[in-house]
């Protein structure tokens, strides 16, 4: 397996391949950086020319745009507060409050050197391990997903906000929002009124776009004071090689960030934002200063971002083994490698060892590329764009996430429906209510529920089926101390601080 | 005399101008899921080589249309204007099966049916480490597990429900059914031993020969793909089922258009690039054409029927 592996390296190695890899990622960071536009899109409008592609062209561009995509979502995360993919919504807790600190060049800075040490982890792990992991996720059936969901959950106790109840009622509404759509179940409608676009749910993107990205757009619209030079003028000062030495102190933050990114990545339909909101918690838990996070820490960044990006290579061990197209990215990834022959499933890394193997290798030449294209050239360059003139930016962005709203399914239904969360999305910020709930109830709620009901189905209606093997038992312990943990300590704080009184 | 002559020539010269003009701009293929999708992957393909057996230049373009489990898409075939220049992807029994079980705004008649052109028959699977050996021995644990033994498929009213609903009927046993969101999900629920067997397409199951054990094959005779594995049929149980992906315009082409159009496909089911390329993305290529395709239609959209009057789903 490991002589596959060096094997396949020369054919990477040749010019138009590597040449590949590099277009890939910038046209990742590009599609990533504007609201709208996804990594799926721009791999969605690619499959048409694959077929006269060279595979490993096609497939070096898709690694490209992936591991881009992912690190270019937090661009406008950082700058405006509007995550580029749902992704970078927990890039932004943090990230924008540095922006308005006058730190943004830096809180990019640490967001590519984090993506790309996640890319190059997650791809490492993809080259190496792919088979036995491959057998975790086997071990993940319904009711092992339920508890990890479950477990996600626990993490919105921490993105509530200042008022808890308002925090529920955003948590609870995106919930809501997730039970729209057929119940695959049953197979009956649930509040779709009639509407066959209604019937496969509704897609993230539409509600991310609605709620995050429309109010700020049409907010820049109305600010008339042109050029906000104080600002952007500080945005970078020095070069991302000099500011790398400072970042090391983040070392356990990567490696945490990066375990929980491959973990998820490998669960299948699981998804990079699940990883960020997931290791944003987890680091956060670890501080030492968890009252700062939120405020402009620059950890919060270093964090989300490791491990959206951990989750790309990872999430494709499912994909190439199982054939599971975990993220809807993985999924028009597999109709690429389809194209050229190329089935999914343990036969593919026997039968098609050069191509299986370079593709993993250009998984990890994209994320190296990260640094230098995405620190030296995107960054600055799209930094530039908050020069623009306010409403200037602010027209752009509105007419790029209509055009990328439509084109999810090319159809104006979407685009409708998108411009009602903004009306919802401008409401809820007016009232703070927070959004980041919303988006991680759509996204945890379908998934619990869905498995919670197979689960129950398999079990005959028996709840004991949900404890009933080893990896539920071990991941109910850990919510378990992850709830109660903070009770704990604190009690034993108490009783430490008796004595002293005393 | 002459005068007929004349005109039967100028007739013929119009006719064979018009036919010879088809098409004269690019031809719309509406796919009814996402692009990268099997269904995608194969319009892709057919229209790469119906191009060249259309001639003159002709182009066609794909056109995606996801939603509702295919319907969004079958739905504006069925509106188009029948001229030739909209054709669309159809999935048999689920494209027809969904008038059934939910409201659709089209139904058998609203198409006129060009080529089938993959059948993928559907399979009754068990993971390499399960006890059960045989179909037989898989059935006779479903008799003996009150509670039903747990079934894995890909979504209910397609053709993976329909190969469990009629394996019960033949073989008058009781399954709970387990509805995955899709394939995929339900064989990784097999194969890491969530589920106790499964039904999928037999394309579902090549690559996974070390893992998987596929019991019986629901066709009518053993598929060139896996000579060894039995058909339910030889095994006493008369069940056939599978998936068909074809291809259809609206209803009442234009005559001269619909022969060339189905010259074209009948051409295709030749072509031996156009089946090397769909056998290696994993499909099976079964190509019928015309009224044998509109009759395949109407017997899965009677099987299907049959099956929602007598086990409604919801």
């Amino acid at each position: 397996m490991y002589e596959n592996l060096i094997n396949a390296l020369p054919a990477v190695l040749s010019l138009g391949n590597l040449l590949a890899v590099v277009i890939g990622v910038i046209a990742g960071i590009c599609v990533g950086a504007l609201p709208g536009l996804s990594a799926t899109m721009a791999i969605s409008v690619l499959i048409p020319f694959t077929f006269g592609m060279d595979p490993l062209v096609a497939l070096g561009m898709m690694a490209g745009i992936y591991n881009g995509a992912m690190y270019g979502g937090s661009i406008p995360a950082v700058l405006l507060r509007i995550p580029g993919t749902p992704a970078a919504v927990a890039t932004s807790f943090d990230g924008y409050p540095m922006a308005q600190q006058g730190r943004g060049g830096y809180a990019l800075q640490v967001a590519v050197v984090s993506s790309s040490l996640g890319g190059i982890a997650s791809a490492l792990v993809l080259m190496l391990l792919a088979p036995p992991l491959a057998k975790v996720t086997l071990l993940f059936g319904p009711s092992e997903i339920f508890w990890v969901a479950v477990f996600g959950m626990s993490a919105i106790v921490f993105l509530l906000g200042g008022d808890v109840i308002k925090g529920l009622i955003s948590a609870a509404f995106g919930v809501f929002i997730s039970l729209i759509g057929i119940d695959t179940i049953t197979g009956y409608d649930r509040y779709t009124f009639g509407h066959l676009e209604l019937l496969d749910g509704i897609n993230i993107v539409v509600l991310l776009v609605g709620l995050y990205a429309l109010p700020p757009a049409v907010a820049l619209l109305e600010e008339v004071r042109d050029l906000d030079t104080a600002n952007t003028g500080r945005l970078n000062t020095t070069s991302i090689w000099q500011a790398i030495p400072g970042m090391l102190k983040y070392w356990k933050t990567w490696i945490r960030s990066s375990v929980i990114g491959v973990f998820v990545g490998i669960l299948p339909g699981a998804g990079g934002s699940m990883a960020a909101f997931l290791s944003y918690n987890e680091a956060r838990r670890a501080s030492k200063n968890p009252q700062d996070w939120g405020k402009g820490e620059p950890e919060g960044v270093a964090a989300s971002e490791t491990s959206n990006n951990a989750d790309t290579a990872a999430a494709l061990i499912p994909a190439l083994t199982l054939g599971i197209p975990g993220t809807a990215v993985a999924a028009v990834m597999l109709g690429g490698l389809l194209i050229h022959g190329l089935q999914p499933g343990p036969m593919l890394f026997r039968d098609n060892p050069d191509i299986v193997f370079g593709f993993m290798w250009q998984f990890l030449f994209a994320a190296i590329l990260l640094i230098a294209l995405g620190g030296a050239l995107a960054t600055n360059s799209f930094a530039q764009v908050l020069r623009l003139p306010r409403p200037l930016l602010g027209a752009i962005i509105l007419a790029l996430i209509f055009i990328g709203v439509y084109s999810i399914n090319g159809r104006m239904f979407d685009v409708y429906l998108m411009m009602g969360f903004g009306l919802i999305g401008y409401f809820m910020d007016k009232l703070k209510f927070p959004l980041p709930p919303v988006v991680l109830g759509l996204i945890l709620g379908g998934f619990a529920e869905q498995n919670l009901r197979l689960a129950l189905r398999i079990g005959g209606g028996d709840w004991s089926i949900l404890a009933s093997s080893v990896a539920s038992k071990i991941i109910i312990a850990m919510i378990l101390i992850v709830v109660f943990m903070p009770l704990i300590s604190r009690g034993i704080r108490r009783l430490k601080a008796r004595p002293d009184a005393g | 005399m002459l005068k007929r002559t004349v005109t039967a020539i100028l007739f013929s010269v119009l006719s064979t101008s018009a036919m010879a003009d088809y098409p004269d701009k690019p031809i719309e293929i509406i796919v009814g899921y996402s692009a990268g999708g099997g269904t995608d992957v194969l319009a892709r393909t057919l229209a790469k080589h119906l191009q060249q057996e259309l001639g003159d230049d002709a182009s066609i373009v794909i056109k995606n249309q996801p939603g509702a489990g295919g319907q969004i898409g079958f739905t504006s075939v069925a509106a188009a204007k029948p001229d030739g220049y909209t054709l669309g992807t159809f999935n048999l029994p689920a494209a027809l099966a969904l008038t059934y079980d939910r409201h659709a705004a089209y139904n058998t008649e609203s198409f006129d049916y060009l080529a089938n052109v993959v059948h993928d028959p559907n399979t009754i699977v068990v993971s390499q480490d399960s006890p059960y050996k045989t179909l037989d021995e898989l059935l006779q644990a479903a008799r003996e597990n009150s509670s039903g033994l747990s079934v894995g498929l890909s979504s209910l009213g397609g053709n993976d429900h329909f190969s469990a609903l009629l394996m019960e009927d033949a073989a008058d046993v009781h399954f709970n059914l387990i509805p995955f969101e899709g394939a995929s999900m339900a064989r990784t629920a097999l194969l890491g031993g969530h589920v106790a067997a499964g039904t999928m397409a037999l394309s579902q199951t090549i690559g996974f020969e070390d893992e998987l054990r596929v019991l019986a094959v629901l066709d009518d005779k053993r598929s060139s793909l896996a000579r060894n594995i039995p058909t339910a049929k030889e095994q006493g149980y008369d069940v056939e089922m599978g998936s068909y992906r074809g291809f259809v315009a609206p209803a009442d082409l234009p005559t001269d258009i619909k022969s060339k159009l189905m010259t074209a496909f009948s051409r295709l089911s030749e072509n031996p690039d156009f089946r090397q390329e769909l056998a290696k993305q994993g499909n099976l290529p079964d190509i019928t054409t015309g009224d044998e395709y509109q009759q395949l239609a109407t017997e899965q959209s009677d099987i299907a029927k049959a099956l929602w009057e007598s086990h409604a789903w919801k």
